[in-house]
């Protein structure tokens, strides 16, 4: 099925768009040549289309969602929102977008409602979205998401906890823009390389792993237990040495966990980390760590791909790879 | 005698020809400050659009050139910002200049007897309940679980610390402070707890404890304001018995003020006052501290002059404070009162000890 | 005012208790106080520090009540009396007071007219008379326009009179009065005193230290001593040495003035002007 769904998807996706009855430049024409033959799907267009729009949707919020019709302009709240639109090829129709997000690079043009984590209202409005996506567990905050529903505007919340959340998401988003069968082609992508790489891992010992996401004056912060990060992890091929339910490790438990691999995604930050060799050192300087089992073995791994791997979009998947690669280097030769 | 000594009229107070000149200026400056506040935002919406749309929406008159997205900007989130800036600021100059009066400290605002402490507890509390209990807080009345249990926390605490202050003779003012101290000292300790717990949802609190007019509507101006409003009312009527304070509660007995009955009175009435403006905005700082100091500086301690000045200009400042908070990057409205604030009451400081010398 | 009440004493006590609340229980600091004061009388009261002169006249100023007896005020038992007239009717002096700062000395006894406060807003004609004339009897016109925080201690004592002055009160109770004043002061005060007793017609109860003061300008004198008041004095003397000597506590002489007058000294054992003793 993964191996032939990339040549059935592009007529697909024609099909949708010919049969969409939306006049909007942005969903596109006819592909050249004139309609596809009706052998190229099941559901030939003898049928009038049943119309997607108005459709209600139950966000992750369990929220329920009226679209009136297939929004065109579309203001995100968090960068994995961005991508995931982006990823559905829906990127022209941002309107407004965080002024953290960089991927992709074209984002960057368009105007923040966002500025430093903090939701300009008036940008919002002056934006015109007929949807804005929010970031759900207070990222944005529920008070900001009240004030812009008041206001009239339409306000679908993601909150993806696993990767299948991630795969909901991103069909959730994909029915939202009427872009159905992109969303499939996506998360059919995603699920193709997550096989791929659990495959690869398959039978490994999984090592004890602490991923660092944060570390100031004897505080650690990691994967919390039960959380995103955790999971990806785990289907990484690592045993994950998890904090508390907000990801903080005290010093005592990480010493008597004794943890076999250290993955530095601080080291995505902060370029004093990016050496192998520096990151090693400066990690057994710290009071306690030179005698974890990794910091002896020279398991201090410097990780760079931080951002994809607790972003909650599109790209996890690559966040995914490069943590099997960093946590099980022989199985990818 | 010189006949110029006699000519010269004696002065018993303020008079109303200098006290309108005075709250004149203050509504002039108001007005400028509070346009500029609904005409400049982080948008394009700009002055003429601004005017154009109020003057629609009150007059009726011009035609509708703008986009709807312009009006909602302009109606529904500057102009119920700007009102409640105003409001929040003359709620709480109005308070501190009461409570200076009351307690006869100079260190006083309308914090200092446990609403901000009581409303930060309420209103953490509202924020992680979801977390605790699946129970669906959204609008309780339009106004919100946070506004609601802020008002409750801040009144709430004020009867505890008069609860605790009073004893056979009366409330003394030093117990109503040093309880002050002690129930918000407490209550803080409480709200930190809450705020180590809060995970993830510590980017709310904090928000909420800097302050902030960003979730100003105007439902919740509709239940704040005529409280806030109204305690001004009663307030300014007792000019007399705050005046009588300033020379100390002994000579205030002997000219009259029922003393235990004034201290209930204004401590209820600038707490409402208080607990309201918390309500809407968080714990906004400095104004209520400084706003009375300057004006003291500046007119003289006479009541029926000094509340309704305080009044106007608190609005006038928290409405400045709020544009430039808006302008520079959406930072809390706190913050801004306090790089204001802080330099004033330093300079207030110096200036205090070069003069008097003390 | 009625009949009865223009026969009235100004003050009346009639076997009057009164104490305050302490740790160790109730503390009584006056015990079966009779007394009376008629209208217009310039009375002194003296005694040793702690024996209950404060007490006393916080029972004629309504802002303590006795645990036993009545006091009236004009014929009317205390109780009779509200804030509001209890206040236009009787002006206190205390001993020290702290003036607010940023006023000019006529804002602070304008001060003194909130009792009759009537407008909503501003003082009325009636008011700036009352300063006017307060300022005047006081001697302080000349200083109704200066700023309060300039005032020496002569000025502020004088402001004082002028605010208790600016109530229009019928008594006047004065809490040592003359203590934070020099000589020149002193006699300024009492003159003053006998002044408005006759301008104003006010009735003035003032607790003084100077037995001798005391002893000039009062009509009369009262003691307070072993929680009663007496009459200090007995015959013709304003002041009998020997009840002095017993509520003091130390041995009293007395000598004679060159017209005649008895005054009273402590007894020391050395004159100022006796060398020592070489």
């Amino acid at each position: 099925m993964a191996l032939h769904r990339p040549r059935l998807a592009p007529l697909l996706v024609a099909l949708c768009l010919a049969i969409t009855a939306c006049g909007s430049p942005a969903t596109g024409t006819d592909p050249p040549g004139g309609p596809p033959t009706p052998t190229a799907t099941p559901t030939a267009a003898t049928d009038p289309p049943a119309p997607i729009f108005p459709l209600t949707l139950t966000d992750d919020a369990g929220r329920e969602v009226t679209l009136a019709a297939e929004p065109q302009r579309i203001v995100s709240l968090a960068p994995s929102n961005t991508e995931i639109v982006c990823a559905l090829g829906a990127c022209d129709r941002l309107v407004g977008v965080t002024d953290f997000d960089d991927h992709p690079p074209e984002v960057t043009e368009i105007e923040p409602v966002v500025i430093a984590a903090s939701v300009d209202v008036e940008r919002v409005v002056a934006a015109e979205p007929d949807l804005v996506i929010a970031a759900g567990n207070e990222q944005t905050p529920t008070s900001v998401i009240e004030q812009i529903e008041d206001l009239g505007l339409l306000v679908l919340v993601l909150y993806p906890e696993t990767l299948e959340g991630v795969y909901a998401d991103i069909e959730l988003v994909g029915r939202a823009l009427g872009r159905p069968e992109a969303a499939n082609e996506v998360v059919g992508d995603m699920e193709a390389r997550v096989d791929a790489v659990l495959e690869a891992v398959e039978g490994a010992d999984p090592p004890l792993t602490l991923y660092e996401v944060f570390h100031s004056e004897g505080t650690t912060y990691t994967a919390g237990e039960g959380s995103f990060l955790a999971s990806i992890l785990e289907l990484a091929g690592a045993e994950p040495l998890t904090g508390d339910a907000q990801g903080l490790l005290g010093a005592e438990d990480l010493v008597a966990a004794d943890p076999e691999l250290i993955l530095l995604g601080t080291a995505s930050y902060d370029p004093a980390l990016a050496d192998p060799d520096t990151a090693r050192s400066t990690v057994a300087g710290r009071t306690g760590w030179s005698e974890l089992r990794a910091v002896r073995d020279g398991r201090v791994v410097p990780y760079l791909e931080d951002i994809v791997t607790t972003r909650p979009g599109p790209r996890i998947v690559e966040g995914l790879e490069a943590l099997a690669r960093a946590i099980h280097p022989d199985r990818f030769e | 005698m010189s006949a110029t000594q006699v000519a010269r009229p004696l002065l018993l107070g303020p008079t109303l020809g200098r006290t309108s000149l005075v709250l004149v200026s203050g509504l002039g400056l108001l007005a400028a400050v509070s346009l500029a506040a609904v005409a400049f935002g982080t948008t394009g919406v700009g002055p003429g659009d601004a005017a154009a749309i109020i003057g629609h929406r009150l007059l009726g008159v011009g035609t509708v050139t703008w986009p709807a997205s312009s009006e909602t900007i302009v109606w529904e989130l500057r102009l119920p910002r700007v009102a409640a800036g105003m409001i929040v600021g003359a709620g709480l100059a109005c308070a501190g200049a009461v409570f200076q009066a009351l307690l006869r400290n100079p260190l006083a605002d309308p914090y200092i007897i446990g609403t901000a402490a009581g409303a930060s507890l309420g209103a953490v509390s509202a924020l992680l309940l979801p977390a605790i209990l699946p129970v669906a807080v959204g609008a309780w009345l339009g106004i919100g679980l946070v506004q609601l249990l802020a008002f409750a926390g801040g009144l709430g605490a004020v009867v505890v610390v008069f609860g605790v202050a009073r004893g056979h003779a009366g409330t003394p003012v030093i117990a109503l402070l040093l309880a002050g101290y002690a129930v918000s000292s407490l209550l803080a300790a409480c709200v930190a707890l809450m705020m180590f717990l809060s995970g993830d949802r510590l980017g709310a609190v904090v928000s909420w404890l800097l302050g902030s007019l960003g979730g100003a509507s105007w439902t919740r101006l509709a239940l704040a304001a005529p409280l806030i409003v109204g305690s001004f009312g009663i307030l300014l009527l007792r000019w007399r018995k705050l005046n009588a304070l300033l020379l100390g509660e002994q000579q205030a007995a002997h000219l009259g003020v029922d003393l235990e009955r004034e201290k209930r009175l204004l401590t209820a009435l600038a707490a409402l006052a208080t607990s309201a403006g918390v309500a809407i905005s968080g714990t906004i700082g400095f104004v209520g501290l400084v706003v009375p100091h300057l004006l003291r500086l500046a007119f003289g301690p006479d009541h029926r002059l000094l509340l309704p000045a305080a009044m106007v200009y608190g609005a006038a400042l928290l409405v400045l404070a709020d544009l430039g908070a808006r302008l520079a990057g959406g930072i809390p409205v706190g913050v801004v009162t306090a790089l204001i604030g802080a330099p004033f009451f330093l300079w207030l400081l110096r200036r205090s000890l070069v003069v008097h010398g003390r | 005012m009625a009949a009865e009440a223009r026969d009235a004493p100004a003050i009346r006590l009639t076997d009057v208790a009164a104490g305050y609340r302490g740790s160790a229980g109730d503390r009584s600091v006056l015990d079966g106080v009779d007394l009376e004061v008629r209208g217009g009388e310039l009375v002194a009261v003296l005694g040793a520090n702690g024996s209950g002169k404060t007490t006393l006249l916080r029972l004629l100023a309504g802002v303590l009540a006795p645990s036993r007896g009545t006091v009236e005020l004009y014929g009317r038992p205390l109780g009779a009396w509200t804030r509001g007239e209890l206040a236009r009717s009787v002006a206190v002096l205390p001993q020290s007071m702290e003036l607010p700062d940023g006023f000019r000395v006529s804002e602070v006894v304008a001060l003194g007219r909130i009792p009759h406060g009537r407008r909503w807003f501003g003082a009325d004609i009636e008011d700036a008379r009352a300063v006017a004339d307060a300022l005047r009897d006081a001697g302080a016109e000349d200083l109704a326009h200066r700023p309060v925080g300039e005032l020496s201690g002569g000025e502020r004592q004088r402001v004082l009179v002028a605010l208790a002055l600016a109530q229009e009160p019928q008594l006047l109770l004065l809490d040592e009065p003359t203590l934070h004043l020099d000589l020149a002061h002193q006699i300024a005060l009492v003159r003053l005193l006998e002044r408005l007793r006759r301008s104003r017609r006010v009735t003035v109860v003032a607790v003084l230290h100077d037995l001798n003061l005391a002893a000039v300008f009062a009509d009369r004198a009262l003691l307070v001593h072993d929680a009663r008041v007496v009459p200090a004095g007995r015959d013709d003397l304003a002041i009998d040495p020997l009840l002095a000597r017993r509520a003091f506590g130390v041995a009293i002489e007395e000598a004679l003035t060159a017209d005649g007058r008895v005054v009273l000294t402590p007894a020391v054992t050395r004159p100022m002007n006796e060398p020592p003793a070489s």
